[in-house]
């Protein structure tokens, strides 16, 4: 008979466990086994996954846990001042009992979730994840006194601790003192021995003493491995662990495993050690008996999945907790209805609406999916009802239900979105709707629904967060007992690409190559490198989703134990990958920077222009013949942005422009090129343009034909007439999945529901059976081989690309909004950029936009600048008129009427209260004033006249400058007023004039330019006063350095010197192994954005990813009527003067010359199939924003 | 007692256990049950490679400790063997001193 395993920890047990569940369920297939359990540490992190495993290969899963028992400290300290604080006494293994209707899965979920908790029942602070003895006891007995769980005691526990000090009398006592509280019933004793050296813990003879003690007071032994590995390979990675949960080095490592024993060892074996203790005991029976015993146990905890984990059966919240008494069915198509009324008035007896709609609702319907909807359109509703924005993303944006209940935005049938794509009898599994809301009002929103459903019904999405590269290498550089500067440094190099790579990245790139070199001669290096590879992706710590929200009714907490997150709200154990098994509901609720920006945008708008005649004629928006206010500003100015026409020409000639930092989805180097060569006119080029740019179609060169085919240069070829129809919006080139399921029904006939089935199986194993479908169907229906061909070959090539146009109207529509509000409120939209952060950009570049856009930047007040950034009328004299360089709409304000002030939350190192209190004082009529009254601390004070926040009440009082008053400020030391003597608030301080300035000593010399624009750096991360690149401007003029702004002008291929600072680095995959990185500087006219191929690469290799100002020798390349970028050649840190090429160097014989220009210069090719959000998120330019992270 | 590697040949049970031993040109045979454990090794000092795939061997290495006589009648003495996992190949690792053993 085959052993099972009982306890087995899996790679989800952090820093502990070190194989997949799905590696190990295989390992125990091949070993004949028909059952396995997992038991990882602290939680259920990969039960899911064990599940899974087991169910595809057909074993009885087995669930458990591995947790801490915590217990009061022996010796009270201080009876008086605290209750006694709760230490570790052991490790133990817990089962839950299966095929007992869910009651065994239950109790451990919740043993789990009490064991998470940060305080006991009795309000004792635990200070680490675990159980005490009596909680646990409520946990494993039923009402009835059933065991519904099974306590394990090994080698990790109390006893097993005890018995491994050979202190015999007290693991007699401890095992006695839990048969008291448990029962004999629910406990058994472990029996594990990895053969460590005879003696010692985890050896043969320990395992033993445990045996005899287990007799002794009647505990039924049972046989286990103690698994951390599948095999023997795995206990070098557990040993590194085990270094890395204890932060140590492996040389000075107390808790590391005695030996490599700890793997799934197989029957045989087991039986071996069975036979082995049974010798050494000399109790020929007891191998039988350990063997039984595990056997029985095994039986007693095999679970059903569907019976007790309700496995993959979806659980909806109750329906008197969404509101509706009566058929589910009824309700929605009732919403609907009065969607209808009040969305499309005058659509009501459309039979194309009618017919879709009824369509949708009858699917709904079929797949029992109504109170789904419902619920989502009740979350949707509660978010609007407190006042954020919100906006349905993905194929959500396909159904006319979305978009009538208020769910979406987007109307479908306006865009010729297909309801198939999102939801169809086909698929069981329930569809994903994401809702975009502001970043800043996230956590607001999750905090209303556990109130609005109830904390029972609701639990937060957790994510595990695995090795990558740095992390990896650190981690194995200190098991290795490595400097942690020498450690430091190398990390640092490693740039993007998985740690089981490491050996390959080193051969292949140029910033590794001092590393490579030191290989081979250096002895723990090549360590190093295995070690890496080893800990890649491995889980090393669980957080919080950045979206992910979970309901479902008031069982919830029966079916996933949760832990405390980050924001203190329940957070599940299991992730989305675990969501669709156990039938748990999941809504995205992604935190857009963007959203919190545009909102930001609409607030200033409406503070600095109180009334709707005012916002029209600063925005440009009257009517240009009547001279009407839009209906889409209401009379108190607030302007509601989804009533505004989606076809703008101002906005559309600022996007075409390319002039589109800060612009949702389109202010990246590469989307600035691609709008500058597609040039969007209307807003279905804007669903194209960003469903081009994504990985697939630039890899599958599907961009070029499209733009030639677009302008005209080509003519549109179809492969067939018949699919005109489908392909025409794209001019003949595939772009959509709504167009391959077009293509599938129309050239087999099947259903676009069959299509949309047949799309996803494009790229995956069951291609084939798609391929003989489709030529077979297709040659039915009288198509010609060639047509046949052709298509299926642009099906293929579909597979692993391709977007969904729902989710391009999705995001085409902020990114219209965005447009719109730069081209009619610049100002306004500016401080809601900086005020949120929303782009891939430093602060700095859209200081630089704003120059370009002519806003005026105001400097810190203390009088005028507020905790957010603000648009501020500018008084007295306009500056003289100049055409900005970024366009703004014909009939808006002019440039130089308004300005941006400054926040004092840009600030670096002042607190919030700091900030609170300063507001609370203004206005300040002195020095002395903000002194007294602000509350600012010295370090704070220096920093705001640093950044010449007082130079107004320094103006006023006409004496000496900021480097005076800074002097002044050092140089004392008084403290603020005692609070009793501080004037209350609203009482004027007495109008003594300023003391500070009448007594400060004058005339230091005025602090030079160069220096005020480094403190602001180093203050406000941006350079408000003056460009970073301006204290250049003499070397570069001697060097003769182009700048940004002219090379637009040049030919293509111009060799030119460019300069500036380095404001955004990609590098995307490449197919073919060939990296490409891009890297964008900015100096100050613009943003230059320099593309490295392989051979300057090499040659640039120490600049590549850490250099901030660079000089860079390039080729232009243009690349459309309003782009150019550059080839570059070789570069320089501009920072160190001595290696800088010397004046005249671009006719200079011997510079780098690239004799074969252009043959490399092919479009980045783009490997996965990420979604763009993704992808940016994965090259690191998205930490702040789409994702909401 | 002293640290040797010195080659040795061991004939085990089918299930692995040594039965017998060659050393030095003698035979030896097993006067109790062996005792076997697995001995950690201090890896990250001793080996210049650990990656992936490697198999086992690398973090510890399996001991008997065999309690012999010569040619089945000679006086007790004590030997700790090893099996090396690559080669199979058993080499002495221990001998205790006869002397003290029997003292």
């Amino acid at each position: 008979m085959s052993f099972t395993h009982l306890n087995v920890t899996s790679a989800f047990s952090a820093h502990y466990g070190v194989s997949w569940p799905e590696i190990l369920v295989q390992a125990a297939l091949a070993d004949g086994a028909d059952a396995l359990a997992i038991t990882d540490r602290d939680g259920l992190y990969g039960s899911i996954k064990h599940l899974k495993a087991c169910i595809k290969h057909g074993i009885d899963p087995i669930l458990g846990v591995d947790l801490a028992v915590l217990e009061p400290a022996t010796e009270q300290p201080n009876p008086h001042t605290h209750p006694a604080p709760l230490h570790v006494s052991g490790r133990i293994t817990i089962l839950a009992k299966g095929h007992s209707q869910g009651n065994g899965y239950k109790a451990l979920c919740k043993l789990i979730t009490a064991a998470h908790q940060p305080q006991t029942l009795t309000g004792v602070a635990k200070g680490h994840v675990g159980i005490m003895l009596n909680e646990l006891k409520t946990h494993a007995l039923d009402a009835n006194g059933e065991p519904q769980l099974a306590i394990l005691l090994g080698p990790n526990s109390n006893v097993g601790q005890a018995t491994a000090h050979r202190n015999y009398t007290h693991a007699r006592n401890l095992l006695h003192a839990w048969r008291a509280q448990l029962g004999a019933e629910t406990l058994y004793v472990e029996i594990v021995t990895h053969l460590n050296t005879p003696g010692q813990r985890l050896s043969t003879s320990h395992a033993i003493r445990m045996l005899r003690c287990a007799q002794t007071l009647n505990i039924t032994p049972v046989l286990t491995n103690a698994v951390r590995y599948a095999d023997p390979d795995g206990a070098a990675t557990a040993d590194v662990l085990d270094s890395a949960r204890a932060l140590s080095s492996l040389e000075t490592l107390h808790d590391i495993q005695p030996n490599g024993q700890g793997w799934l060892k197989t029957t045989t074996e087991m039986h071996n050690l069975a036979q082995e203790l049974s010798r050494d005991a000399t109790n020929p029976a007891l191998a039988t008996t350990l063997l039984r015993n595990t056997a029985a146990l095994a039986d007693w905890a095999r679970l059903d999945p569907i019976q007790d984990t309700g496995w993959s059966i979806p659980v909806v919240p109750e329906a008197h907790i969404i509101g509706i008494t009566g058929d589910p069915n009824t309700e929605l198509a009732n919403r609907a209805e009065a969607g209808i009324t009040r969305l499309l008035p005058d659509q009501a007896n459309d039979p194309v609406l009618r017919h879709r709609l009824g369509e949708e609702l009858a699917t709904i319907t079929d797949l029992g999916f109504a109170t789904y909807f419902l619920t989502v359109a009740e979350v949707s509703d509660m978010i609007t009802k407190m006042g954020i924005r919100s906006a349905a993303r993905g194929s959500g944006a396909s159904s006319l239900v979305n978009y009538l209940t208020g769910i979406s935005q987007v109307n479908p049938l306006a865009h010729d979105l297909l309801f198939e794509r999102f939801l169809s009898r086909d698929r069981k599994t329930l569809p994903d709707i994401d809702i975009d809301v502001e970043s800043a009002r996230r956590h607001d929103i999750y905090q209303h629904i556990f109130t609005r459903f109830g904390k029972e019904r609701v639990s937060l999405m957790s994510m595990q967060n695995g090795y990558r590269a740095r992390g990896a290498v650190r981690d194995a550089g200190t098991a290795l007992g490595m400097e942690e500067t020498d450690i430091d440094s190398i990390a640092k190099q490693l740039w993007r690409f998985s740690a089981a790579t490491f050996r390959q990245a080193l051969e292949e790139k140029p910033e590794l190559a001092p590393f490579a070199q030191r290989l081979g001669t250096e002895k723990q290096l090549d360590l190093l490198v295995d070690l890496t590879e080893r800990l890649d992706r491995l889980p090393r710590h669980i957080s919080m989703h950045p979206c992910g929200v979970i309901l479902s009714d008031n069982t919830l907490l029966d079916r996933t134990p949760v832990q405390p997150s980050g924001i203190n709200l329940p957070m599940s154990q299991y992730d989305k990958h675990d969501m669709d098994p156990m039938g748990l509901i999941k809504l995205d609720i992604l935190g857009v920077r963007m959203q919190s920006a545009i909102s930001h945008t609409l607030s200033e708008i409406q503070r600095i222009h109180p009334n709707a005649q005012a916002v029209a004629t600063a925005g440009g928006h009257l009517n240009k013949h009547s001279g009407q206010i839009p209906s889409y500003i209401s009379p108190n100015g607030t302007i509601d942005l989804s009533l505004v026409p989606l076809d703008d020409e101002p906005t559309y000639n600022l996007i075409q422009s390319t002039h589109t930092l800060g612009c949702f989805q389109i202010e990246s180097p590469g989307q600035r090129e691609l709008i500058g060569k597609l040039a969007p006119t209307e807003f279905n080029d804007l669903i194209i343009d960003i469903s081009l740019f994504r990985p697939g179609p630039m890899k599958s060169n599907m961009v070029a034909p499209y733009l030639e085919h677009r302008h005209g240069f080509a003519p549109e070829k179809y492969p067939h007439r018949n699919l005109a129809p489908a392909l025409a919006e794209t001019h003949g080139v595939t772009v959509f999945h709504e167009q391959v399921l077009r293509i599938f029904s129309i050239m087999t006939g099947c259903t676009l529901a069959k299509a949309d089935v047949y799309r996803r199986l494009l790229g995956s194993r069951s291609e084939p059976e798609v391929e003989a479908f489709f030529r077979a169907a297709a040659h039915d229906r009288q198509y010609s081989l060639e047509v046949i061909d052709e298509v299926w070959g642009t099906l293929a090539a579909f597979g692993s690309f391709g977007f969904c146009k729902a989710h391009g109207a999705a995001f085409a529509v902020p990114t219209y909004h965005s447009a719109w509000l730069k081209a009619h409120h610049p100002e306004a939209f500016l401080a809601g950029i900086w005020e949120h952060d929303p782009g891939m950009y430093p602060k700095r570049l859209l200081v630089a936009e704003a120059r370009r856009m002519g806003i005026a930047i105001l400097p810190l007040d203390i009088n005028r600048s507020d905790a957010s950034y603000r648009v501020e009328k500018l008084d007295g004299l306009l500056p003289p008129a100049r055409m900005p360089v970024v366009p703004r709409a014909v009939g808006a304000a002019l440039p130089g009427r308004f300005g941006i002030r400054l926040a004092l939350r840009g600030i670096r190192g002042v607190s919030e209260r700091e900030i609170t209190r300063v507001l609370a004082g203004q206005p300040y009529a002195s020095i002395a004033d903000v002194r007294d009254r602000s509350g600012l601390s010295r370090t704070s004070l220096n920093n705001f006249a640093a950044l010449g926040a007082f130079d107004s009440l320094q103006a006023k009082a006409g004496r000496g400058n900021r480097a005076d008053l800074m002097e002044h400020l050092r140089g004392r030391t008084r403290k603020p007023i005692p609070q009793r003597y501080r004037p209350l608030p609203g009482q004027l301080a007495l109008p003594l004039g300023d003391l500070d300035i009448s007594m400060m000593q004058v005339g230091a010399p005025q602090t030079p330019l160069d220096e005020v624009v480094r403190t602001e750096l180093d203050l406000l991360s941006v350079d408000v006063s003056a460009h970073l690149m301006q204290s250049y401007a003499p070397l570069l003029a001697t060097l003769g350095v182009s700048h940004a702004e002219d090379l637009l002008a040049m030919r293509n291929g111009t060799e030119v010197l460019v300069a500036g600072v380095r404001v955004a680095t990609q590098t995307p995959p490449m197919r073919g192994g060939r990296r490409v990185v891009f890297i964008s500087v900015d100096d100050g006219t613009g943003c230059v954005d320099a593309t490295f191929f392989h051979e300057a690469q090499q040659r640039c290799s120490p600049l590549l990813f850490s250099t901030r100002l660079l000089l860079i020798h390039g080729l232009t390349r243009r690349t459309g009527p309003r782009g150019i970028s550059l080839q570059a050649l070789a570069a320089w840190d501009l920072s160190e003067k001595s290696v800088l090429p010397a004046p005249g160097y671009l006719s200079d014989p011997t510079r780098t010359r690239n004799i074969e220009f252009g043959a490399s210069s092919t479009a980045p090719k783009i490997e996965t199939g990420m979604s763009l959000a993704e992808l940016m998120a994965a090259e690191d330019l998205d930490a702040r924003g789409h994702l909401g992270a | 007692m002293g640290i040797f590697t010195q080659s040795i040949e061991v004939d085990c049970t089918p299930a692995g256990v040594p039965l017998r031993m060659r050393w030095q040109g003698r035979e030896y045979r097993l006067a109790a049950e062996p005792v076997r454990w697995f001995q950690r090794r201090n890896w990250w000092n001793e080996e210049l490679r650990a990656e992936r795939g490697r198999g086992p061997g690398l973090v510890d290495y399996e001991v008997w400790q065999l309690q012999v006589k010569l040619a089945g009648v000679g006086p007790l003495r004590t030997f700790e063997v090893s099996r090396q996992v690559e080669t199979g190949r058993w080499r002495m690792i221990r001998i205790y001193d006869a002397y003290q053993e029997s003292a």
